[in-house]
């Protein structure tokens, strides 16, 4: 191919003419430069293109009076408490599978911390602990069941839109559909007619970051509106204390 | 009996074919890629489900490391037609210029003083992480010797101090930067901070909350309650 092969004039020699080479340009230097530089842009690209994940923190000064605090009903409220197993010199444990351990304590409503015959043991601890686990399928495990199971009516209705939502009922229109979808969806979501959860998010200091973003991210899965991210309590410590107190980690 | 000739092959091969391939690969990775950004740290960012995507301009990102190191990273609007001086260098300059100004105004007996030369540099530089204090002889000093401080987590002078959260009246390190950032003229990014869209914080997904946490204290009280989180995409599955 590189070669460029010249015929001479149907057998007849040309006196005086010169003897013709065939042209042949070697490709290999060029090769080597065009991988060099191939290698270079494959290490200096980022090719996963990285998301951001909006969030909104209520501000830091103090709410004075008590009357103008939210109060969520106790009905609604559930409490996430996320920790990470940390070994000595900080580095995060890891189970046998290799997952880290990132665990989520549980309640609903109040905690009850009564100790009622002053054994040091909390009575009636309803504090639970789940881990963070991605679906089997189509069936929620973990932590994202629970948070499912407790909003199932607005996930109903959002899953009936998502079926119109698929079949582009709202408009033929991709931009039209998606923007009309997402509207519906946020009305759902804020339907108060439905019982929805409020989720409250805690994490200790030694959680990891991941840890919040994956209580974040069950926020957007599970179609939950109300939830906050509120500083770890003495009475949330001790429930955690007196729940591994009783459950110790292997 | 006969000879068997054995015919001599050239053993040439022909690179045409192969250069041919290489250059598309080298065409296809050239138009698409996006440079890796310099940063003092390489961070895992955690995964959610958000699709999002990182705005390129107007952005400012703040990068916190496993140690607690905060660094900040600028990004100008380039394509602004209303005013060049929203690009990200001329903007760098004029954060820089405001933030200093009002360290100085806040700690007379600790003034510190940049040539035009130093504030080129600053502009030049990707994300930035130094006290006030150590920006002067840092700005000075060749663009390897900065990268081998900042790369040095262990190193007192680096990352800009988040500690001493008290109120705007008394603001740390952090919080002139980010008003600074806030304030720099360029109303694009002003309205992406209103927004939450232009500030982003970038953290591994390892680092302990409490050390994010103290991060977006920070800029609680500086009265930035919306922003991004930069994450990596995952599906509902993992």
């Amino acid at each position: 191919m590189a070669q460029i092969e010249q015929s001479d004039n149907k057998g007849k020699k040309k006196k005086g003419a010169q003897k013709k080479m065939a042209i042949h340009v070697d490709f290999t230097p060029m090769v080597d430069m065009n991988m060099l530089l191939i290698t270079f842009f494959m290490l200096c690209t980022t090719m996963i293109k990285s998301q951001t994940l909006s969030i909104s923190l209520p501000t830091n000064e103090k709410v004075e009076n008590e009357a103008q605090m939210n109060k969520a009903k106790e009905s609604e409220a559930i409490t996430l408490i996320l920790t990470t197993d940390r070994d000595e010199n900080g580095r995060i444990k890891k189970d046998d599978e290799g997952n880290e351990l990132n665990t989520v304590f549980y309640y609903f409503g109040q905690p009850q911390i009564a100790d009622e015959n002053h054994d040091g043991i909390i009575d009636d601890n309803n504090i639970k602990a789940e881990r963070f686990i991605g679906n089997d399928g189509s069936v929620q495990r973990g932590i994202r069941k629970i948070l499912h199971d407790r909003n199932k009516q607005v996930l109903a209705k959002i899953d009936a839109l998502k079926a119109d939502w698929r079949d582009k009922k709202f408009s033929p229109n991709k931009d039209i559909n998606d923007s009309i979808y997402q509207a519906r969806a946020k009305e759902i979501r804020n339907d108060s007619t439905l019982t929805r959860p409020v989720v409250v998010i805690k994490a200790t200091p030694q959680a990891s970051w991941e840890s919040l973003i994956g209580a974040l991210d069950e926020m957007q899965i599970n179609q939950i509106a109300r939830y906050q991210i509120d500083n770890i309590t003495t009475v949330d410590s001790a429930l955690i204390i007196d729940y591994l107190k009783k459950n110790p980690r292997k | 009996m006969g000879k068997v000739k054995i015919k001599r092959k050239s053993t040439l091969i022909d690179m045409t074919a192969m250069s041919d391939v290489t250059v598309l690969l080298l065409t296809f990775f050239m138009l698409t890629s996006t440079f890796l950004q310099k940063e003092p740290v390489t961070v895992m960012t955690p995964s959610s489900v958000s699709e999002e995507k990182v705005p390129v301009a107007n952005l400012t990102q703040i990068l916190v490391s496993p140690e607690g190191k905060v660094f900040i990273s600028l990004a100008g609007d380039p394509d602004s037609k209303e005013n060049p001086d929203w690009g990200t260098e001329p903007m760098r300059i004029a954060v820089l210029e405001r933030a200093v100004s009002e360290y100085n105004r806040l700690h007379p007996s600790k003034q510190i003083k940049l040539s035009p030369q130093q504030k080129l540099t600053f502009s030049k530089i990707n994300a930035f992480g130094v006290p006030f204090q150590a920006l002067p002889s840092f700005l000075s000093l060749s663009q390897l010797d900065q990268d081998k401080i900042m790369q040095d987590m262990t190193r007192a002078d680096v990352g800009i101090p988040v500690n001493d959260n008290r109120d705007l009246d008394h603001p740390n390190e952090f919080q002139i930067w980010m008003r600074a950032i806030y304030n720099s003229g360029n109303d694009n990014l002003q309205s992406a901070m209103k927004k939450g869209e232009g500030i982003a914080v970038k953290a591994d997904r390892g680092t302990e909350y409490r050390i994010v946490q103290n991060v977006l204290d920070n800029l609680q009280t500086l009265k930035m309650n919306r922003f991004s989180i930069m994450t990596a995409l995952k599906t509902e599955q993992d």
